[in-house]
């Protein structure tokens, strides 16, 4: 790994956990927490994007120990955006949104057996209602954690994928060609 | 306030041990065990707060004389408690009980070890046991950056609502308002890039150097078998659950 995109690891990650203030400022029920993954990926290739996915989930794990069994996940988004920035899904808003939907019913599916067996599906509050609302619609335990994950997971994955769009079509191109995917990944190579 | 000084491995062997055990051995009783030790472990004097060592938390409000473990303890509790709340709102008591112990035992670990472990000893440690000072700075470049963007953020938001952008309205207001307030603080992260990548070449943190740590923590021999028998007893429990 060049010394560019190890330098690129840590800001990706930190951009995916200080994105929560900005989340507050707009009052959404959005985590934005793979932002920087899937940023770093569709920048740099999939072994950035894995690394930072790693990073943002260590990190996290010390603000809420939580986090950590969720790193699969991470990596999973990481693949995933890898195989949209080669198939070149940032080029519009019409595409990425649609991948984005994609990714979230993957990650809500990777991430309900997690959350099921070790936590009982009550990692946060709003999950944990939402699969309240599953159990009360007569879902069984495992669709109820399925409902409430996909749920927080779709939304916000679509909207992720919207705003890593925003930013690399926003980045100069000389500097996007500094990254060694940027420009593949938004079509313009 | 220096306390029983664990070296990294040592800190991180107990945080990683207990949450494993708790899983591994059988519920409630196991995990009773294992809730209980972590607890009490959040009020020994390794677990000092201090602001250097806890991203996370920090100490404010506590009164003068007041133990630090007793706010790592209030910290792991009240942390633990949603989880209780949302396992009875889903759960019969039964398995509100297993599962709550269980992610007890993992929030009361790592509450202590952020309050116990220092970043730069980590760092040390990793350098000095031979690992990447790549990975090393990975962690340390992270948990340092998180807090200059998140004030970033902040003024990126208060500059924002200064020229009149209303974070208030619609779903479809409220993203407008979300990529004008993200979008300058991910491209200004961004340009931040090269400045580190130079920085590091500077200090000639290129892939494939050893470098030596300048205060390396000691890891005495104790702490070394205490590690492996953590280890042996993590395996061996597993083994006779599956048995």
């Amino acid at each position: 790994m060049s010394i560019r995109l190890l330098a690129l690891v840590p800001v990706a990650a930190a951009v995916s956990l200080a994105l929560s203030a900005v989340v507050d400022a707009v009052a959404l029920p959005l985590f934005l927490d793979t932002t920087g993954t899937i940023l770093a990926t569709a920048l740099a290739g999939p072994a950035v994007g894995i690394a930072t996915g790693i990073v943002t989930s260590a990190v996290n794990t010390l603000r809420n120990p939580t986090f950590w069994p969720f790193v699969v996940v991470q990596i999973i988004v990481a693949l995933y955006a890898w195989v949209a920035a080669r198939a070149g899904l940032f080029r519009s808003f019409r595409t990425a949104v649609p991948a984005g939907l994609g990714l979230g019913v993957i990650a809500s599916v990777t991430s309900t057996p997690i959350s099921y067996v070790v936590f009982g599906c009550t990692t946060t509050g709003g999950i944990a209602l939402t699969t309240a609302l599953g159990k009360a619609l007569g879902l069984p335990p495992l669709g109820a954690c399925f409902f409430g994950s996909f749920v927080s997971d779709f939304g916000d994955k679509a909207v992720t994928f919207a705003l890593v769009t925003s930013v690399l079509h926003a980045l100069p191109r000389r500097a996007a060609a500094r990254f060694p995917w940027a420009l593949r990944a938004i079509g313009a190579a | 306030m220096t306390g029983v000084r664990l070296h990294p491995f040592t800190l991180l062997a107990i945080a990683g041990a207990l949450p494993a055990l708790a899983w591994i051995l059988p519920a409630p009783a196991g995990a009773a065990v294992t809730a209980g030790v972590a607890l009490l472990l959040t009020l020994t004097p390794g677990a000092l707060l201090t602001p250097a060592a806890s991203p996370g938390f920090t100490v404010s409000g506590s009164s003068p004389g007041r133990r630090p473990g007793l706010v790592v303890l209030r910290t792991a509790v009240l942390t633990a408690a949603p989880f209780w709340l949302f396992l009875l709102l889903l759960h019969d008591v039964p398995t509100t009980l297993s599962i709550g112990l269980r992610i007890t035992t993992m929030v009361a670990s790592f509450v202590w070890l952020v309050a116990a472990l220092e970043p730069a000893r980590l760092v040390e440690a990793m350098v000095a046991a031979g690992w990447s000072a790549s990975i090393a700075y990975l962690l340390a470049a992270t948990l340092s950056a998180v807090p200059v963007l998140k004030a970033r953020a902040q003024r990126i938001v208060e500059a924002q609502r200064c020229r009149g952008l209303s974070s208030r309205g619609g779903i479809a207001a409220r993203l407008r308002a979300l990529r004008a307030l993200a979008l300058p603080l991910v491209l200004s992260a961004l340009h931040e890039v090269d400045e580190r990548a130079l920085a590091l070449e500077t200090r000639g943190l290129v892939p494939g150097i050893h470098r030596t740590p300048l205060a390396p923590p000691p890891d005495p021999v104790v702490e070394r078998a205490a590690r492996w028998v953590l280890l042996l007893a993590c395996l061996s429990a597993l083994i006779r659950r599956l048995m």
